[in-house]
């Protein structure tokens, strides 16, 4: 009996603590601009491994605009759960002055009304920005929330060696790839008598959406789309659109039918991936820029080349991401974060994120005037350039992508997966999910 | 008197607490604070690391959270949405089998393994240091190890020793129909030797004198277990019982590392939803309404199993 009292004290105390927090925390909107005191000190977060190279790129171009402002800037690096750490600072109403971050966590953040609006007009070289760059730091209502720093493209990886061997060329359709990973599966490119090659390398986990943010290059390629975009700004879900469930199908049916994707494809993120092509498992992969030092590395420069992503039923659209600079909520320094921005996209900014060999935080120039290939001669990087500019395409501007990419992804997941599914059925039925997520986000078309 | 009556004659729980009249007057009039102080460290660590989370959970899991913003009030719209998605409905169930899987075959492991190696010898210590190793690795390992064992081509590991006697090759964590059973396995591996541990302790407690009678008396080592071992158990299993089976509810680790609740979510449990659901989608209010159902479900279970346990030994 004596445990029941002290549980039940236990439970009460719990329930009045729940009671003062809950207190605490409602009704406080935006407090507004805080108090401006041009010399204090800017806090900067990054999402990058502490102690890492993105962490001395980052603190290599904050001396840069240090010495060139005189504004002081503190850089803290955060890696894992770096949204989560962010919400806990909000929640104290004491965010860092800056956070760069992925460009498509914009909706979360603008929903959560951490970040505050960007007045390009104060941001020096804003003009200079790409347009695609600028558009995907735009939120639904059309206002800017960030400041693109850094871009990057899909394009295909291919071993070089292999390609020799099987006497192919690199694809430059989805036909000729799917007979180039045909090939690469059965015909033994690494000559060691065994069947144990596949065609291509595919992250087909559903951690942080990595199915469908793999599937984008092809899905978009070949004219689907996840959701679309109304003529009144809302969206509709567009999984069950004819080009949508074609690409799903052609997609499936590497991993089903010619069974070309490396086998247990659906419970891997990208680390076991990148393994597979690095140990000579699979052929080609579908990445962004940011992986070729560690391939260079770890399976030689001369082993694989960078190919630009083969042409789908419509386009060569690839997807594009890249990074931004958040200018937070309650700075006392927004001067200094407009000129921080400002610095970041400058052409100096640019090309001394650029620097170094693993070390660079920009991946692609986001300004006009920058010319990769004056930084980094390597060609392969110009292709990469190539692709963003002409095929780019990012996820569109919405509160919440995370809640479409995360069920997209999982029926990806469950396709690939599973070859017996009904494809019609399970589209129909993310195609509602999609739609009851857009609705929860309040921009649902009826 | 027969043997059973023995064994229930001999368990000692509930006679140890009966104090003498003394000191219990003393703990009443006087130094009643005196408990409390040493237990103050820990009280203050969990007051703020476990008990204000978990009350702020609650709070937040009746609101729509944006922290910046300020949260407002949505009463049990969070509920309603958790309860109302097939996705969590999946995911309880999955939880459920997963819980009754990994608890009912880590404890009959658990308890196989607790005969074999139940003595003194020297030998039998380096054995149970070496059947309790799965409890030590970090469970990161523990999972990526599993991974490269379940390659589900015919070159993997475990699909070569299943081939020997014809079997596979198996699709394991990859195969829907196959990945909860197999993460299942990882769990009792890992939960076994844990078991195991308890087990033995709770056999050291049971009088040697009750088998050498047992065995005077003519039973089989089959009765001596039956009559013997495991009645003299029962507090044991109770308590494992508990234990393993809120593990099974909190189920994450492994299942986040080899699926993420996939493939087609047929591995998907409540703790994997509730991190994608608040960390991943930052839908924090729906994501803490899932954790205290899962919290509720805890705790319904454990008081559930004292009660029975109250019942059958009064």
């Amino acid at each position: 009996m004596r445990s029941f009292k002290v549980m039940a004290a236990g439970v009460g105390m719990a329930l009045a603590v729940a009671a003062c927090g809950a207190g605490g925390a409602g009704g406080a909107g935006r407090s507004g601009t805080a108090e401006q005191d041009p010399s204090a000190p800017l806090e900067l977060w990054t999402r990058t491994t502490p102690g890492g190279d993105g962490e001395k790129g980052m603190k290599k171009l904050v001396a840069a605009f240090e010495a060139a402002t005189g504004h002081k800037v503190e850089v803290t690096a955060i890696f894992d759960d770096f949204e989560t750490k962010l919400s806990q600072r909000a929640a104290q109403k004491d965010l860092p002055d800056i956070v760069m971050n992925d460009s498509s966590q914009l909706g979360t953040m603008v929903s959560q009304g951490i970040v505050r609006e960007v007045d390009l007009g104060a941001i020096k070289g804003s003009d200079q920005l790409l347009e695609p760059a600028l558009a995907a730091a735009r939120s639904a209502d059309g206002k800017t929330y960030g400041v693109p720093y850094s871009a990057q493209a899909s394009a295909l990886l291919i071993r070089k060696d292999w390609l020799q061997k099987v006497g192919l060329a690199a694809p430059t359709n989805w036909d000729e790839m799917a007979a180039l990973a045909k090939a690469f599966t059965t015909q033994d490119p690494d000559g060691n008598g065994k069947a144990d090659t596949y065609g291509l390398a595919v992250p087909g986990s559903t951690k942080r959406g990595y199915a469908s943010w793999y599937f984008s290059n092809f899905l978009w390629a070949a004219g689907g789309d996840f959701i679309a975009k109304q003529s009144d700004g809302k969206f509709k879900p567009a999984m069950t659109t004819p080009e949508s469930v074609a690409a799903t199908k052609w997609f499936r049916d590497l991993a089903c039918t010619s069974k070309v994707v490396q086998p247990g494809a659906a419970t891997m993120d990208t680390p076991p991936t990148n393994e597979t092509f690095e140990a000579g498992k699979t052929g080609m992969y579908v990445v962004g820029p940011y992986l070729m030092p560690r391939f260079d590395s770890s399976l030689g420069k001369d082993k694989y080349q960078v190919a630009p992503m083969p042409k789908g039923p419509k386009d060569s659209t690839v997807l594009a991401e890249g990074g931004s600079v958040y200018l937070m909520a309650g700075s006392k320094n927004e001067a200094g974060q407009n000129a921080f921005a400002g610095f970041a996209i400058s052409a100096e900014g640019q090309k001394i994120g650029m620097q170094g060999e693993k070390a660079f935080i920009v991946q692609l120039p986001v300004n006009k005037g920058v010319d990769i290939a004056s930084v980094r001669p390597d060609p392969r990087w110009k292709l990469y350039a190539d692709a963003y500019r002409e095929h780019g395409r990012y996820a569109p501007s919405i509160p919440n992508w995370t809640a479409v990419r995360q069920s997209t992804a999982d029926t990806v997941n469950a396709l690939i997966a599973d070859c017996g599914l009904d494809l019609d059925a399970e589209l129909k039925k993310v195609d509602q999910k999609l739609g009851e997520a857009l609705s929860q986000q309040g921009i649902g078309a009826s | 008197m027969s043997v059973r009556e023995a064994a229930r004659v001999t368990v000692p729980a509930h006679v140890a607490p009966a104090a003498t009249p003394r000191r219990g007057q003393r703990r009443r009039s006087g130094q009643w604070w005196v408990p409390w102080l040493f237990l103050a460290p820990a009280l203050v660590l969990f007051v703020y690391f476990k008990f204000i989370p978990m009350a702020q959970a609650i709070g937040m899991s009746v609101q729509d959270v944006r922290p910046y913003l300020g949260n407002t009030w949505v009463g049990g719209a969070n509920y309603a949405e958790v309860l109302g998605s097939d996705g969590f409905r999946s995911a309880a169930w999955n939880t459920v089998v997963l819980a009754v899987g990994q608890t009912a075959g880590s404890m009959i492991l658990g308890f196989c393994l607790a005969l074999l190696v139940e003595g003194q010898t020297r030998k039998l210590t380096f054995i149970r240091s070496a059947a309790f190793l799965p409890v030590v690795v970090p469970l990161a390992v523990t999972a990526e190890l599993w991974r490269i064992m379940y390659h589900p081509t015919g070159d993997g590991l475990i699909n070569q020793v299943i081939g020997l006697v014809g079997l596979g090759p198996s699709g394991f964590i990859n195969d829907p129909h196959t990945s909860l059973a197999s993460i299942a396995v990882t769990g009792i591996w890992r939960g076994a030797p844990y078991d195991m541990m308890i087990f033995l302790a709770g056999l050291a407690g049971i009088d040697r004198g009750l088998y050498e009678a047992a065995t005077v008396d003519g039973a089989s080592t089959r009765q001596r277990i039956r009559h013997v071992t495991l009645p003299g158990l029962r507090p044991v299993f109770a308590i494992l019982f508990v234990l393993a089976a809120v593990r099974g509810f909190r189920t994450f680790t492994e299942v986040f590392l080899l699926t993420n609740g996939g493939p087609n979510g047929s591995t998907e449990v409540v703790m994997t939803l509730i991190y994608k659901l608040g960390l991943e989608q930052s839908r924090l209010g729906v994501g803490s309404a899932g954790a205290v159902l899962l919290f509720a479900a805890t705790l319904v279970l454990t008081v559930c199993v004292q009660l029975l346990r109250r019942r059958r030994s009064a």
